[in-house]
């Protein structure tokens, strides 16, 4: 039995060895290739799109590990957008002045929005049995329907300066709130994946179901639960990114749900559920963020970067076989 | 399965309520706008029927093996841009012809390979390919239309009309006989029937797993290739943004069609259904001028609709 070789490749992989490789790989190509990197601006940006994308990237990952599937991540930091700007509108007209509780009125908003979310996709995910890639794709195709067909694309003013200028440009210890933030939801979901009942309860219930349910999982609440974290997230996303941009948009995170997916994967997490760690997928955000950072430094078209996202992902994946040398799918 | 042997009528109510649906479908727009049941717009849902069916069945060979394509969209552009600029440079109709299948088969072997060589996931895998696939469509043309093709190029797949039925809707007709012809007769087909239904099952019956599914992807890049080249000769040049919907609406035609996500189940008069059913609702909102964001919300409530009904037991 070739065990030795592959619990090697196994351990190599289930510790992160793919992401951390590409990860060191591509900082240090970039640094090479293009000095500029670590210009204090160029790292600031790298690290806020790193935010943008590492939330809902663990959210990505959460629900996958639970055994799912979230397209709709994209449409939720969309619709997100363009609630924040709505409702800070509404809510300064309502209390002008009271700049916290404004921003807190936008921040309820689209928790509230991802909570509905997610018990819609979990419910019908749960209630009938149907594909987590429908549900979430046809839910993708509604919301950004709605997004587009409510604003025709027009950008949602409103968003408060001192939002912007506090979340959206502020900085904390010299680096950005909102990546700080991002530190914050991976840190909690590390947290949430080690040390606590429904952290476990989600590995089990996207290991086993079945034996998940026969040791006492309610194995429904828990996938529903997965869905909900994840569409919160993402609506918490989309108010980062409200604040970053100082407008609602309804055409934002048209490719993150693909984007997540490639974290996620690359990160290390099970396209068949039970598999999945929080700092992994980060660093696979991280990776991604800064090689698309280092194409658009040697100026490659934006219209070629999407290639070597198809390429990392499809790369990553093969490794991942290569590895684990799973037996058939069945 | 079991619940068609023992409860007769409930199969049966299953079985024509997808007719049903159409008809009433129809019936409803044409009640809402008389101009939906117009002969020329008869023959118009016709002509889109038959490129969506084209692609719905490329969907369909691959859902049965529990797969998807998720590249066939940006497929569809890139094989519309090549195939264009090939014209473009040789004059010739059947030099771009050949372009646009070529391009169609190495982007099947590719996917096929990767699912059936390598065994991966082939969600994430045609997702994967679908961004190679869109970078080179827009790349190679700039991300602009390529104009000017030959006149015997759209006369031919789009003007033509033989017998009085435009041409796609004959191309539409004989691959459907064919693909018909191939799951019901061949052993490549009953294999995709098999390996979905069952594949540690197919192992075991000593089915050449690799090889069929390498091959269900290829035959399924080809059909989208050559519904590419059909779309392509409408439109009188090669888009890049061609295929942009494609994806989600030839999933949705399978799917609404009754193709099973679980495997096994469906076959080529499931796609020509669904896409019936699709193409109507699309022409018939775009009647009575239904905003087209609007159009993605009604869509994908259609899709969750149609899960329901069916209780698609998905696997992960």
């Amino acid at each position: 039995m070739p065990d030795t070789q592959q619990s090697v490749g196994r351990r190599f992989v289930q510790n992160g060895g793919i992401v951390i490789t590409f990860l060191v790989l591509a900082v240090v190509a970039t640094i090479v290739a293009e000095p500029r990197f670590l210009n204090q601006l160029n790292l600031t940006n790298v690290l806020r799109n790193f935010a943008f994308l590492a939330i809902p990237s663990v959210a990505q990952m959460l629900v996958m590990t639970a055994g799912g599937f979230d397209l709709s991540l994209g449409a939720v930091v969309a619709v997100s957008s363009l609630l924040t700007a709505t409702v800070m509108g509404w809510a300064a007209a309502a209390m002008p002045g009271m700049d916290v509780a404004i921003t807190l009125a936008a921040l309820g908003s689209v928790l509230g929005f991802g909570l509905i979310v997610g018990l819609v996709n979990g419910g019908l995910v749960t209630a009938f049995g149907i594909s987590p890639f429908m549900v979430t794709l046809a839910m993708m195709s509604i919301l950004m329907g709605g997004a587009l067909y409510v604003t025709q694309g027009i950008p949602i003013y409103g968003v408060l300066d001192s939002f912007v200028s506090n979340v959206g440009r502020g900085r904390f210890l010299t680096l950005p709130v909102i990546m700080w933030l991002a530190v914050l939801v991976v840190l909690a979901a590390v947290i949430l994946q080690r040390t606590t009942v429904i952290g476990r309860h989600i590995y089990a219930v996207g290991g086993d179901d079945r034996s998940a349910r026969l040791s006492g999982v309610r194995t429904t609440r828990v996938t529903i639960t997965a869905y909900v974290m994840a569409s919160c997230l993402a609506g918490f996303t989309g108010f980062l990114m409200t604040a970053r941009i100082g407008s609602g948009q309804a055409t934002i995170g048209a490719t993150l749900a693909l984007e997540t997916i490639a974290a996620a994967v690359i990160g290390g997490t099970s396209l068949r559920g039970g598999v999945g760690r929080a700092e992994l997928v980060a660093l696979a955000a991280l990776f991604l963020t800064v090689i698309a950072n280092a194409m658009n430094l040697v100026r490659v078209d934006s219209k070629f970067q999407t290639l070597v996202l198809g390429a990392v992902l499809i790369i990553a994946l093969g490794i991942e076989r290569l590895l684990l040398r799973r037996r058939t799918d069945g | 399965m079991a619940e068609t042997r023992t409860r007769p009528a409930t199969a049966w109510l299953k079985l024509l309520a997808l007719p049903a649906a159409i008809v009433a479908t129809l019936a409803l727009f044409g009640y809402l706008e008389p101009r939906v049941l117009t002969t020329g717009n008869l023959r118009n849902i016709a002509v889109q029927t038959s490129y969506l069916v084209i692609f719905a069945m490329a969907q369909c060979v691959v859902i049965l093996t529990r797969g998807f394509d998720l590249s066939l969209g940006f497929n569809v552009s890139l094989v519309s841009v090549a195939a264009a600029m090939a014209m473009v440079a040789t004059g010739s109709a059947t030099a771009g012809i050949a372009a646009g299948l070529g391009v169609g088969l190495l982007v099947g072997i590719a996917n096929g390979i990767l699912i059936g060589g390598i065994a991966l996931n082939p969600l994430v895998t045609t997702l994967g390919t679908s961004y190679i696939l869109l970078a080179l469509a827009s790349t190679i043309s700039g991300g602009f239309p390529v104009p000017n093709l030959p006149e015997s190029f759209t006369g031919a797949l789009a003007l033509a009309r033989p017998l009085g039925l435009p041409a796609p809707i004959w191309v539409a007709g004989a691959l459907f006989l064919i693909l018909f012809a191939v799951l019901h007769a061949t052993r490549f087909g009953r294999s995709l029937y098999i390996i979905g239904a069952n594949p540690r099952a197919a192992i075991a019956a000593g089915i050449p797993t690799f090889a069929v599914l390498t091959a269900a992807y290829t035959l399924a890049a080809l059909l989208a290739a050559v519904g590419a080249l059909l779309l392509t000769a409408r439109t009188g040049s090669g888009e890049p943004n061609l295929g942009g919907n494609l994806t989600l609406e030839s999933i949705a035609a399978a799917v609404v069609g009754g193709v099973k996500l679980s495997g096994g189940e469906g076959g080529v008069g499931a796609a020509l259904m669904g896409a019936l059913l699709v193409t109507i609702l699309s022409n018939g909102m775009n009647l009575v001028q239904v905003d087209g964001y609007l159009q993605n919300i009604i869509l994908g409530l259609i899709i969750i609709a149609s899960l329901i009904v069916s209780r698609d037991t998905g696997r992960k």
